[in-house]
């Protein structure tokens, strides 16, 4: 119990990883600064705030499912389905309680029917989702009929571009989102189930832990999150394009894997999360400023998945205290 | 029916699979008859060729266990496609580009392997990180732009057809799936794939090279994903960057179909090989009765999803 509760316990309690997160972070927005003299403008910082408000949310759900010693690679297809979804209500009438209404449920729908393939059906997790992938993708192509969803009405935009209490509200509902995933990790029989079936999915069962339904609500909780992404994607770019959220699935997996959750399970840090999403997110934008094609992305992201896996695989292997017990 | 119900393992598998490739066929046939000739025969194992060899490579890693999964497959079949062709403009001679290729899959399996073995990643994170790497870098180093520039004998075997059936499938795709068969049915080293994915700590207790076996299988797998990468070379003359698309997606699902358990352990390569010809069969019958393309990926996503939940409920019927 103790071990499991060590990690993070406080809201944005900060452990070594996350200090040094914080310092990448720090340290790459100043040499990006210097390398190009488009960076640090404030207009910059804000594209890279409102860049990061989708994959903040999404990985918010990843950073679960991880520590659960589960995956989503659909998540970033059913952000485009939620979009679609919400985009054609808001093109019906204009509605934005609606659209808002619409968002999560269809995020939360989407999430049921992966859990039903992956929980209920006792499919890994990895493929099952790449299955339904392929299925959401055909889906999206078939839904837009081959063209844009584009032209939506503000209405959606005006309700959530907007400061509530001098906050932006994209702000405010992260911090709502992030505070609830907290309270459920830390706080609720649900976050220790959880971390205890990360560690071992069979002595979780044998010890009487509901799996399937820690797990089933896990990817519903996912889906939720995904669907208020999707929310803000639309308000934001109001239109919905062919290969919406193809990158966000490995976006989140690589964000919460920087953020110091174990795939192995049993350990999950959500503000490691949130620093991953931003770390992320300044690369992505400082490797372009300073002319690097975006076609490098995808190679970026994976080659820092693997590298930071591997540099904890190894640093496991030789901890730092057998390194100063061996110099002493 | 009788002898339906008797039959266990593959063959009950394999008898499955013709089952369903003959209802393809039929429904072709009934809705499109002009298509069945020899024509189409051939295109279908032109087609086969590249997935069937990038789905015995991810058969054999599924099927050695440790919950092995090679997602970087199709990367690779692109990547190593890029590398050859780059390298024959940087000046390698013409005759050694075959080498090339494979060469170049086996060192982006053997990197796998590497990072499953020597890093103990788990192999769908770090095969999923290599598989945005692989392709990725496809992408970016090219810009995009498929790399021209095969020479022509390259393209004679790659174009080649004897009796309907395209040289590359003769040559390349068939003494592989024999030579796998072979190994996995009359070799120590068939036993031990087996042995190791139907139960690892009693292969390791009883002294099989495991990390070994696995490892070769990783850079396996990615050789024959550069050999694919090969026959792409030089079937459609130039060396295209997304070549590899889908392809994790397709050989995962006819490993799947194929009766490989995707706990390791079960299966063998007849399956795949069977279960490559109906995906193929099915895909070009969709092309040819003018359905968009975008319905491929859905069908053959759908189908994966469908073979893993029959083979937890007939699991569980059994039981």
């Amino acid at each position: 119990m103790n071990a499991v509760r060590q990690f993070g316990n406080g809201v944005f309690s900060m452990n070594g990883r996350e200090w040094s997160l914080l310092v990448a972070c720090l340290l790459a927005i100043v040499i990006f600064s210097v390398a190009s003299p488009h960076y640090a403008t404030s207009g910059n910082a804000a594209t890279v705030l409102r860049n990061s408000v989708e994959l903040l949310l999404i990985g918010l759900g990843m950073t679960l499912l991880l520590a659960m010693g589960g995956i989503d690679v659909s998540i970033g297809i059913v952000m485009g389905l939620a979009a679609i979804a919400i985009g054609r209500v808001l093109g019906a009438d204009g509605n934005p309680a609606l659209a808002i209404i619409v968002g999560p449920l269809v995020g939360a729908l989407l999430g049921c029917v992966t859990a039903a393939v992956v929980v209920l059906g006792r499919v890994p997790a990895i493929v099952g989702t790449l299955g339904l992938l392929g299925v959401y993708r055909t889906a999206v192509f078939v839904l837009l009929g081959g063209q844009w969803l584009s032209g939506l009405p503000s209405s959606l935009t005006n309700l959530l571009a907007t400061t509530a209490l001098g906050v932006p509200v994209p702000a405010l509902v992260i911090a709502v989102a992030y505070l609830a995933v907290w309270l459920a990790l830390r706080r609720t029989p649900y976050g220790l189930h959880l971390l205890a079936i990360g560690n071992s999915e069979e002595k979780a069962r044998l010890s009487g832990i509901p799996v399937i339904k820690v797990r089933f609500i896990t990817f519903v909780i996912s889906g939720v999150l995904t669907g208020i992404a999707a929310m803000f994607y639309v308000a934001t770019y109001r239109n919905v394009e062919m290969t919406i959220g193809s990158t966000l699935a490995l976006d989140a997996i690589a964000a919460v894997i920087l953020g110091g959750t174990s795939i192995l399970g049993g350990r999950c840090s959500l503000i490691g999360t949130v620093l991953g999403v931003l770390l992320l997110r300044i690369l992505q934008n400082g490797l372009l400023l300073i002319g690097v094609p975006s076609l490098w992305q995808p190679v970026v992201t994976g080659v820092l998945i693997i590298g930071v896996l591997g540099f904890e695989a190894v640093s496991n292997r030789f901890p730092l205290a057998q390194l100063r017990r061996a110099r002493a | 029916m009788k002898t339906l119900r008797n039959l266990q393992g593959p063959a009950l598998t394999l008898a499955l699979l013709c089952g369903l490739w003959l209802i393809v066929i039929v429904g072709l046939l009934a809705l499109k008859p002009s298509v069945f000739n020899l024509g189409t025969v051939t295109t279908i194992l032109q087609f086969s060729t590249i997935l069937a060899l990038v789905g015995l490579g991810q058969g054999l890693v599924i099927m050695a266990g440790g919950a092995g999964i090679d997602l970087s497959v199709g990367g690779a079949v692109s990547l190593s496609a890029i590398v050859a062709m780059l390298c024959l403009k940087l000046g390698l001679p013409p005759v050694l580009l075959p080498v090339v290729c494979i060469l170049a899959g086996a060192t982006l399996g053997a990197l796998n392997g590497w990072l499953v073995n020597g890093l103990a990643l788990l192999p769908f994170i770090a095969t999923l990180g290599t598989f945005f790497v692989y392709s990725g870098a496809a992408l970016a180093v090219t810009g995009g732009a498929a790399q021209a520039g095969v020479p022509s004998w390259l393209l004679v075997w790659g174009r080649g057809v004897v009796m309907g059936i395209p040289l590359p499938f003769l040559t390349l795709a068939i003494p592989c799936f024999a030579l796998a068969g072979l190994v996995l049915l009359s070799t120590a080293w068939g036993r031990w794939i087996y042995a190791m994915g139907f139960n690892e700590r009693s292969a390791r207790l009883v002294g099989i090279p495991v990390d070994r076996v696995r490892f070769i299988l990783y850079a396996l797998s990615g050789a024959l994903a550069g050999a694919a990468g090969l026959v792409s070379i030089a079937w459609l003359g130039s060396g295209r960057p997304n070549i590899g698309q889908n392809l994790e997606l397709e050989s995962l699902t006819a490993a799947m179909l194929g009766g490989i358990a995707i706990t390791g352990g079960r299966g063998g390569v007849g399956g795949v090989f069977a279960a490559v010809l109906l995906l193929v069969t099915l895909k070009t019958g969709l092309l040819q009765l003018n359905i968009n393309t975008v319905w491929q990926v859905g069908i053959v996503g759908a189908l994966l999803v469908f073979v893993l939940l029959a083979d937890r409920l007939s699991q569980r019927w059994r039981s």
